[in-house]
This record gives C-alpha cells, sequence and structure tokens, in this order.
C-alpha cells in the first residue's frame, strides 16, 4: 500500500474520537427526546426515533469498518502484525477445537470476521473495547473492577473459573486483587487468548492460565472450583447453550460455591424491552432476545441453586438513579450457590 | 464489493435517506479528520517559528476577502446548482 492509503494514526484516532463523540451525542441528546410514555408503535413512527435507530446502527458500522474502522486500522498492517508468543505455560491453544455454530456464523456486533480466528482479531477486540459503554463509564475497565469488588465482597475464593474472559479484561481484576488464588480464564478465541497471555506476562503474573476451551463442555474435574464467572457471555448464545454453560458451572463447582454473571437481564418495562431488543437487531446480536425471555431462575433452581439473586447492577456512579436519563446497557448481576 | 452481501438494514421511509445520510456521515468524519490534522499542523508549524498564528488568525482585510470573492461564489455556484434541478447539457 502506497504512503497516502495508510490510515495514519493521527486520522485514525481522530475519526475514533468523532466517531464516539457522535455515540455520546446519541446516548444522551438523541435517547432522551425518545417519548418512553408512548406506545412502542408510536415512538417507531417518529422521525427521532428513526435517526436515533440509524445512528445506532451506523456508528458501529463505521467504528469497526470502512476507512477509519478498527478493523481496516489492524488490518492495514497485518503482515507487520506478530501474534504474540503461543508458547508460554500461561497459555494452553488446542488447535483441534469446534467451534459452534452461533460463534462463526454471526459477526456479532458488527465486527468483521469475528473473533475467531484472524491474528488481529483480539487487538481489534481490544480497541473496540474500550469504549463498549460510551457514556458516563469513560474507564471501561471500571465495569470489570467493580464487578470484581462486588464479588470479594464476601471473602476471597482460592480456585476460580472466567468463562469466556477474552482477552483477560474480565480476568485481570481478579489475578490483580488476588494473587494468592489461582485463576483460569476460558475462551474460544485464540486471537484474544494469545493476547491475554501476553498481558499477563506483562503484568508479571504468575496466578493466571489461559485455555482455549469451550465453556459448555469444559474437561474440568468435578467440584474444584470456588467461583465460576462470566461477564458478556451469556447474551451471546442461544438458550440451549446457557443451559449447557449453567449446568457445567453447577457441574464443575465445590459444594458452597458461587456462580456468577455478569450480563444484559433485567428489562422492567415496555420502553426497556423495546430498545434492547431493537439494539439487538442492530447491532447483529440475536440472541439478547430469548436469553432476556428465559426464566433463568426456574433453570437455577431445578439444577440445584441456591441463594438466588438477579439484580441489576450499577456499572458506574448514578446510573441506577431513577433520574438518570442516558442510554445504557440493562446490566444485571446474575448470583447463585451450589448447595 | 461482494454482490451476495445481505441488504443493510433500513430505518427510514425512504431508503434513499438510510443511504444519503451514510455519506453525510462519511463525509463528517472526513472533515473532521482534516480538521485535526490541520490544527496539528499549525501548531506545530508555530511552536518551530514558522508560522504567525495570530496573524492567520486575524480578521481578513477588506482587499483579501475581495480577492477570494470569485473563488468563494464559484464554489457556492458548484455547490448549489443540482437544488435548481435544471439540466446543464441539451438533451
Ligand atoms: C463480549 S465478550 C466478553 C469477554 C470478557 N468476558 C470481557 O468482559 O471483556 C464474549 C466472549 O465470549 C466468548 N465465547 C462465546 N461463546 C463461548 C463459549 N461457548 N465458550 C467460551 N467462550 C465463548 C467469545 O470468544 C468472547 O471472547
Amino acid at each position: 500500500m502506497n504512503r497516502s492509503a495508510i490510515i495514519n494514526k493521527r486520522a485514525f484516532s481522530a475519526a475514533q474520537d468523532f466517531i464516539l463523540s457522535t455515540k455520546t451525542f446519541w446516548t444522551i441528546e438523541i435517547f432522551s427526546q425518545l417519548d418512553k410514555e408512548k406506545q412502542t408503535e408510536e415512538i417507531e413512527k417518529t422521525t427521532t426515533y428513526k435517526f436515533f435507530a440509524w445512528l445506532e446502527r451506523h456508528l458501529q458500522r463505521y467504528k469497526y469498518s470502512g476507512r477509519y474502522g478498527i478493523y481496516n486500522f489492524y488490518n492495514q498492517q497485518h503482515e507487520k502484525i506478530k501474534s504474540p508468543p503461543k508458547n508460554h505455560k500461561n497459555l494452553k491453544l488446542d488447535p483441534s477445537i469446534k467451534l459452534p455454530k452461533y460463534y462463526t456464523q454471526i459477526d456479532i456486533h458488527q465486527h468483521p470476521g469475528g473473533l475467531s480466528k484472524d491474528k488481529t482479531a483480539g487487538y481489534v477486540y481490544e480497541h473496540g473495547a474500550r469504549s463498549t459503554t460510551p457514556l458516563g463509564v469513560r474507564n471501561h475497565q471500571d465495569l470489570h473492577h467493580r464487578f470484581t469488588n462486588s464479588i470479594l465482597a464476601s471473602g476471597n475464593p482460592k480456585k476460580i473459573l472466567d468463562m469466556a474472559c477474552g482477552f483477560g479484561k474480565s480476568t485481570q481484576p481478579f489475578y490483580k486483587k488476588i494473587p494468592e488464588a489461582k485463576i483460569i480464564g476460558i475462551d474460544l478465541s485464540e486471537p484474544c487468548l494469545t493476547l491475554g497471555s501476553s498481558i499477563a506476562r506483562k503484568d508479571q503474573a504468575s496466578n493466571v492460565t489461559y485455555m482455549q476451551v469451550n465453556a459448555e463442555k469444559t474437561n474440568f474435574k468435578n467440584k474444584q472450583f470456588d467461583l465460576v464467572t462470566s461477564t458478556m457471555l451469556l447474551h451471546e448464545l442461544p438458550p440451549k447453550s446457557i443451559k449447557n454453560i449453567i449446568s457445567e458451572a453447577h457441574r464443575i463447582l465445590k459444594p458452597g460455591g458461587k456462580m456468577v454473571h455478569l450480563d444484559f437481564y433485567l428489562l422492567p418495562d415496555r420502553f426497556k424491552r423495546f430498545i434492547h431488543f431493537g439494539h439487538s437487531k442492530r447491532n447483529n446480536e440475536p440472541y439478547m432476545v430469548s436469553f432476556a425471555k428465559m426464566d433463568i431462575t426456574g433453570i437455577l433452581k431445578t439444577l440445584g441453586f441456591s441463594n438466588i439473586t438477579i439484580e441489576p447492577f450499577e456499572e458506574a456512579d448514578g446510573v441506577l438513579d431513577p433520574e438518570y436519563q442516558a442510554w445504557r446497557f440493562p446490566w444485571t448481576l446474575i448470583s447463585a450457590e451450589k448447595q | 464489493m461482494n454482490q451476495n452481501q445481505p441488504d443493510e438494514q433500513i430505518f427510514f421511509n425512504d431508503p434513499a435517506l438510510d443511504r444519503a445520510f451514510g455519506v453525510v456521515m462519511a463525509l463528517a468524519t472526513e472533515v473532521y479528520v482534516l480538521k485535526d490534522r490541520q490544527t496539528a499542523l499549525e501548531r506545530i508549524l508555530s511552536r518551530n517559528g514558522l508560522l504567525d498564528l495570530e496573524l492567520l488568525d486575524a480578521e481578513p482585510s477588506e482587499e483579501e476577502r475581495l480577492n477570494s470573492k470569485s473563488d468563494r461564489e464559484q464554489f457556492v455556484y458548484h455547490l448549489m446548482q443540482s437544488l435548481t434541478g435544471k439540466q446543464v447539457s441539451k438533451g
């Protein structure tokens, strides 16, 4: 590629900043113009809603795709990007892993090519994750730390499994906060796990291992974890896989062990459902809807979990205040104990 | 582009608006990228003593404005001409 065709770092950063500012405007100014009291069919007819919907879909498209998209930025340097080494003892890859259909069929949240193979996919995902929550949570890391803190408030587990850890954003707070614990992160994505392993090495963390394993069916022995977690996993899966994951968690937990999932679940009113189900369609996340309609409490009870709580999660200060007007995900904490 | 790609979702009553608004957003991004680069360029030039920022920011003289008038008018003509809905060549 000649020099002028390559997007330099300044241009990339300016374009991404522009997209993020536009998204912030959408989150506050446009979202708050929607009339929550109206019937959803009436809202859908308004011009404001049409722009709301258009922007939700296409700002995400521009974020990932096109000239200034994250995908293009990393892929134009494809030859230069070296995958981090794969032979470190904190990384266990499985070249024969079978990727489920739901995983490869759709480009989830409009990330072209998804997370499965390409060596740049980990970097693309990491870059994208910096602005998943555009507003309030300027520091997205905050979310995962809050999640970890909410769990550790009731004591430090010794052995932890982070299901669908991605590049380890959800795993890091655990290995940093409890150095004496043993933490395992599993995921399907080789590029994400490889990136996670290299970050852990930079962090000089010796208490974490990343493994390429399907969370629906792991090879871990029965009853060995004190804590099994996932963040932003369940909404990406069809109902059958969600049941598999919950029952797998039950199998590998010690009696008295805890399972906690952070996801998008509680939708207490018509307007919130309308917005969330619309997001599912516009952002290529088809299973959000079926997950939100599942009777999770019922499933947990049937499997023999107790102390079940499903409650809204405050991903940033003040967002649960009824006066809070901006768009946000329906963050929900689902926790239960194995009897 | 791959012809087998599925059709993009439609949000407006007239899909033309869906497409045209995409062009507007792409242009707006391009404008912001240029603006950012120009600001950076000015900052670097002025830091190295090659540009007098105050002079650049000052109100243009009457003469300068007159000198750019014809260029400005041609710019506007080109920009707005399509709105007349008239054919330019015979046919
Ligand atoms: C939205 S990401 C969340 C990553 C991480 N937990 C975080 O909070 O940043 C969802 C992750 O789920 C992984 N995933 C999807 N299905 C899975 C499965 N069956 N087993 C393991 N990981 C899976 C994907 O590869 C992806 O990394």
